[in-house]
């Protein structure tokens, strides 16, 4: 399929169109499989009566969405030689947690075919990570793990925050012939926003301001980019607000620019804290930026534990509009 | 073998069984009329319907041995011994609970009555149960250990793996699959292509047992509980049962291919009907059974609700 006839550009938003989160992906899964009869989607219930969260009710090719068995690891693999072998398969996880059990396909396998292979085969292959935090569901239902899956050469790594990114990547990701790990975060899901019915990719690579400011860079991704700006808009914080919306590659010249405008950096991201993404923007910023910084780089992610179950511990856990604010006031005072 | 065939065990016995099956189903209709309050936050997968596996399981065990259960927690738990204050204040969330709070309804632990804890990602305490089967080889103990997971669970490869090394360690270690035929809300001729008893009697001796009559898999279990005790070796044992409500939460299961007779297929109506014909227990003695097991759900619920939340600052701990 001529993927390169997809606009490579994002020009202008669709201003009459508004659509949800949930009906964006939906959509892009959809023409994804309409425009190409290779793309095909496999995981665990993904063919069941709920949709994948309802992401996955009203396609046009049904019969290209394979229910499996509780068998992450072997289906990966499974996903893994159709996509060596001429197909654009999408694999779907419900929670993060569970492609756990798939790590070893993922990242001795997924990540490092293409290179151990110097490029002589390709592996056009979508992960979809659902992640979302606790009801009480504690510890082994809660996971983002973002970090985890940057850290891995060879994956690349998208986190939309809105409806319009997230088509516009899940279809770079699907046209991309290089796997690509794609984290949604469940709570995003009935957010709306301007998007274009053609199909559109936006480039990898590249983040975007989504609020301009002046005293203080924050980098946030996936719920932190609209929990940030909450904060910001309701305490009327002179803050630029930068969501990379692909955690790797990275958009290193974007938070570099950002940061020698205003001096400061913060990162916001839902993750556990050590050799974790917010730790490698900390890291990118004090290597190359050093001399723009007035005050030492920053990070608000998850504390140095895993999520309780208890309500009033999750609510400790979990970082927030409030929090964010707090922390920026400080920041800034 | 059907339920009219087997003996009865002695009087004593028959009571614990049906006692305990009521226990759970009793304690799990109480979070059904709690849980639309929201004073339990977190989510549940509730055993009404299946009680007669954990109870006729753990009937033969000793708080020594282990056992190893997934996210379907609060029967097996209650059946080994977890007590209905700990369980009760852990869906409350409160210090109290078996977990602390910080666990949840589906990662409960008693240590003294051999959980080592369970886990909510299906699979992999399928080797956990091996495990601890080879510590207590290994250390020349004689407890045993149970490895209990659904038909689901049969799906990983963990599953097979775990068959596979048990038969070739020889260790003590009863594989217990409750199978409801269901995984989520797929029925199990979409998950697994095969008879878990046939497959599993390639690695060891292996077989099934109506799910849903507790003296059946009373019988079932004793004989092949006896055989892992003896022998030191492991055993394969699937309950079929049936499913009453929806995967999580606390509606009734209303799948088409899921179809349930709560009468027929209710694990403590038939050991009544037969305790009752035995003339053990009559209306009346099981009116007063139950009205003891309310008493003591209230007891749990008071004690769940006077205990304290966590505190803030002790987000991180045992870390
Ligand atoms: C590795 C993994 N994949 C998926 C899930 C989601 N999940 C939770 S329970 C369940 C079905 C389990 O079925 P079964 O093992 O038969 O247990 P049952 O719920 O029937 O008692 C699934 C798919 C999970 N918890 N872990
Ligand atoms: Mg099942």
């Amino acid at each position: 399929m001529p993927w390169s006839r997809i606009t490579q550009s994002h020009a202008a938003h669709d201003g009459d169109r508004i659509i949800t989160y949930k009906e964006a992906i939906g959509e892009a899964i959809d023409q994804a499989m309409e425009y190409d009869p290779r793309v095909f989607a496999i995981g665990l219930d993904a063919n069941d009566k709920f949709g994948v969260f309802g992401t996955m009710l009203n396609l046009t090719h049904k019969e290209r969405v394979i229910g499996t068995p509780i068998s992450e690891n072997a289906m990966t693999g499974v996903a893994l030689g159709a996509a060596l072998s001429g197909l654009r398969p999408i694999m779907i996880h419900l929670r993060v947690d569970f492609m756990m059990v798939a790590m070893d396909q993922i990242v001795n396998y997924v990540a490092k075919w293409r290179y151990m292979f110097q490029g002589q085969v390709k592996v056009p292959l979508v992960i979809r990570a659902v992640i979302g935090r606790g009801w009480g569901s504690g510890a082994q239902h809660s996971g983002t793990l973002q970090s985890l899956f940057t850290h891995i050469p060879g994956l690349k790594v998208m986190m939309p925050s809105s409806p319009y990114d997230v088509k516009g990547l899940f279809l770079a990701a699907v046209k991309d012939d290089y796997p690509v790990i794609f984290i949604e975060h469940r709570w995003l899901y009935k957010n709306t926003g301007h998007v274009p019915k053609e199909m559109y990719c936006l480039p990898i690579g590249k983040g975007h301001i989504v609020r301009q400011g002046n005293r203080l860079t924050v980098v946030a991704t996936s719920i932190a980019v609209i929990d940030t700006l909450a904060a910001c808009k309701d305490n009327d914080l002179d803050v630029e607000v930068l969501d990379p919306r692909t955690l790797k590659p990275l958009d290193e010249e974007l938070i570099l620019q950002s940061v020698a405008k205003t001096g400061r950096l913060l990162v916001v991201d839902y993750d556990f804290p050590r050799c974790g993404f917010a730790s490698e923007v900390c890291a990118l910023v004090a290597e190359k930026g050093f001399q723009y910084l007035r005050g030492p780089v920053q990070r608000l992610t998850f504390p140095e534990c895993s999520m309780p179950a208890s309500g009033v511990l999750e609510k400790a856990f979990y970082p927030s509009s409030a929090r964010i604010a707090t922390r920026i006031r400080e920041i800034l005072k | 073998m059907s339920s009219e065939q087997i003996a009865l065990p002695d009087r004593t016995n028959c009571v614990r069984l049906l006692r305990m099956m009521r226990e759970i189903r009793q304690f799990e209709e109480r979070i059904i009329t709690l849980y639309p309050t929201d004073v339990m936050v977190t989510p549940v997968h509730l055993h009404i319907g299946q009680e007669a596996a954990p109870v006729g399981v753990c009937a033969h065990l000793t708080p020594a041995d282990t056992i190893f259960f997934t996210h379907r927690t609060h029967g097996p738990a209650l059946a080994k011994g977890l007590s209905m204050r700990k369980l009760m204040a852990e869906l409350y969330g409160r210090t109290t609970g078996c977990s602390r709070g910080y666990g949840g309804s589906m990662h409960v632990v008693d240590p003294e009555h051999g959980m080592l804890g369970s886990s909510s990602i299906v699979g992999g305490g399928i080797a956990m149960g091996v495990g601890s089967a080879l510590a207590s080889k290994q250390m020349g103990r004689d407890w045993i250990s149970v490895s209990y997971f659904g038909d689901g669970a049969t799906d990983a490869g963990i599953f097979w793996e775990s068959l596979n090394f048990a038969a070739l360690k020889s260790v003590p270690v009863l594989f217990l699959c409750e199978n409801n035929q269901l995984s989520n809300v797929m029925p199990k001729s979409e998950h697994l292509s095969v008879e878990l008893a046939n497959a599993a009697g390639a690695f060891m001796p292996a077989s099934s047992v109506d799910g849903t009559d507790v003296l059946a898999v009373h019988e079932a279990a004793g004989r092949a509980i006896r055989r892992v005790r003896e022998e030191k070796r492991p055993v394969f044992l699937e309950c079929r049962t049936k499913r009453w409500m929806k995967h999580q939460g606390i509606e009734r299961d209303d799948l088409p291919w899921n179809p349930v007779d709560r009468e027929k297929d209710c694990p403590i109506r038939k050991l009544e009907q037969r305790l009752s014909e035995a003339g053990w227990m009559t209306a009346e003695t099981i009116h007063d059974m139950a009205r003891g097991i309310e008493k003591q759900i209230d007891d749990a619920v008071e004690f769940a609700r006077q205990s304290p939340f966590p505190a803030e600052d002790e987000l991180i701990r045992e870390v």
